[in-house]
């Protein structure tokens, strides 16, 4: 395991430090406030989390599903706390309930309601879901885990931040069983490796 | 009519315990798939189930607080957790349960965070033998954590209580029905030692009293450590795993190596 499993109230270090993602200080020490692996890098106490929802957040890209059409705008479900509503201006191609889209957000509002933009559509393929915080262990360093997934199964992907992965085309049901290995083990290290291994063995599987 | 020995001269009471012991618990995080977050607890005879759902939009709007998430705490006993049958409809008992608990767990909750949204906690006793708010209310914190909602802390409950005369920890039924019974359920942040539920029946002196908090302070210390090595064991449990296979092919491999006719196989 990288870095200490702590849990919410856990201390992570008594120094002053700078605060990164699901900290907080009380007393001039530096608690977790979720399960997680504690890590201190570059002047910076942080916690990864290994549980938790999807907060949106300006500049992420996330991939939502048409819920509705209607007269002057779409309403788009982004796996968040509301809807979001883009204008049918914005978009040039009818969408239809159940469309697949692709979004960044622009803007995040008090109440983390989300603004969107930049809409691409996905035609084809299919939507998989995945805990929303282990999405950066899907995309991996220099998206050294992207890449693999996309080369061992040959699917095209496309990740959001919210925890969804549009793929299409190559061996879904491969892909679907490296992504669990990967929630599975999103706390330990040299997953890239393990699953490197994982999918060279189905692939011998399938040869014979 | 014969009179109960609630304390035996070895100093051990009805069910074997010593007055400073809680009974048995266990608690396993993560048994629900459907809820975001989910636990189960046995606290000696009493068992519970409890699943977290949210944050999530709070419907009906008009409920909605935009300067902060609600806690939706929900208790509820199966009818057929007490000897006679309890009637299903929520009663005076549990809806006061409800409130209580679901205020000390939004003390825990970083609530600011998630404004017009309700944090729903659903908790069913299916078994029950006194003390079954403070096992639901231990269960609904490590639910709630397994669930990644952030939180100051973890809210560790236990009960004393006093029977014929002695302070004790975590009274079970007849404790709890002696004629001079006193029952205290106390739930706390175990860092802060902050106090997020205080509830007693029965008539106390102040010295006793202090004496009763001193000791529930303890228990709750004793639940928290219980609490989490629940949370981690998931998480060691499959780093174990991992390990054990890794070694296996490692193993495997060396083995390989220092005999190299094994590859071959059977050709002798």
């Amino acid at each position: 395991m990288e870095g200490k499993l702590v849990i919410p109230g856990e201390l992570v270090t008594e120094k002053r430090m700078r605060l990164g993602p699901h900290v907080f200080v009380e007393n001039g020490k530096i608690y977790s406030d979720t399960v997680g692996l504690a890590k201190i890098d570059r002047g910076i106490a942080r916690v990864v989390p290994l549980q938790g929802k999807y907060m949106p957040k300006a500049g992420d890209v996330v991939i939502g599903i048409v819920v509705s059409e209607e007269y002057s705008y779409y309403i788009i479900d982004i796996n968040s706390f509301y809807y979001s509503f883009v204008p049918k201006e914005e978009i040039r191609i009818p969408l239809r309930k159940g469309t697949i889209v692709s979004a960044k957000i622009v803007k995040v509002d008090e109440i983390n309601a989300a603004t969107l933009s930049d809409i691409r559509v996905f035609r084809g393929g299919e939507v998989l879901t995945i805990s929303p915080v282990k999405v950066p262990r899907v995309i991996g360093k220099n998206a050294s885990m992207l890449n693999l997934l996309k080369r061992g199964t040959g699917c095209s992907l496309m990740v959001g931040m919210n925890g969804r992965i549009w793929a299409k085309g190559g061996n879904i049901e491969l892909l679907k069983k490296a992504l669990a290995k990967i929630e599975r083990e999103s706390h330990l290290s040299n997953l890239t490796l393990r699953i490197q291994k994982m999918l060279e063995k189905e692939k011998q599987h399938t040869r014979r | 009519m014969e009179e109960i020995v609630y304390v035996n001269t070895e100093g051990k009471r009805i069910d074997g315990r010593k007055l400073d012991e809680l009974r048995p618990i266990k608690i396993i995080p993560s048994v629900l798939s459907r809820a975001e977050g989910s636990a189960y607890i046995e606290w000696g005879q009493n068992k519970a189930l409890v699943g977290v759902f949210g944050p999530r939009e709070a419907i009906p709007q008009h409920i909605q607080d935009p300067t902060k998430a609600i806690v939706n705490y929900v208790y509820r006993m199966a009818t057929f957790s007490v000897p006679d049958r309890k009637s299903p409809k929520p009663g005076r008992r549990e809806i006061e349960i409800s409130k209580v608990s679901g205020e000390a767990l939004a003390k825990a909750i970083f609530v600011e965070r998630f404004p017009n949204t309700t944090i729903d906690i659903y908790v069913h006793i299916f078994d029950s033998n006194a003390g079954t708010r403070c096992a639901a209310l231990t269960a609904a914190s490590v639910a709630l954590a397994d669930a990644g909602i952030p939180m100051r802390d973890l809210v560790s409950a236990c009960a004393v209580g006093r029977a014929a005369g002695h302070i004790m920890l975590d009274p079970c039924k007849e404790e709890e029905d002696a004629s001079d019974a006193v029952d205290m359920p106390l739930a706390i942040m175990p860092r802060t030692k902050e106090v997020v539920l205080l509830q007693m029946d029965g008539i106390i002196s102040k010295e006793e009293w202090k004496k009763a908090f001193e000791l529930g302070l303890k228990g709750c210390q004793q639940v928290y450590g219980i609490q989490k090595k629940a949370l981690k064991r998931k998480y060691e449990e499959i780093a174990e795993e991992e390990a054990k296979a890794i070694e296996h092919v490692d193993k495997q491999l060396k083995e390989i190596s220092e005999n190299p006719e094994l590859l071959r196989g059977g050709n002798k």
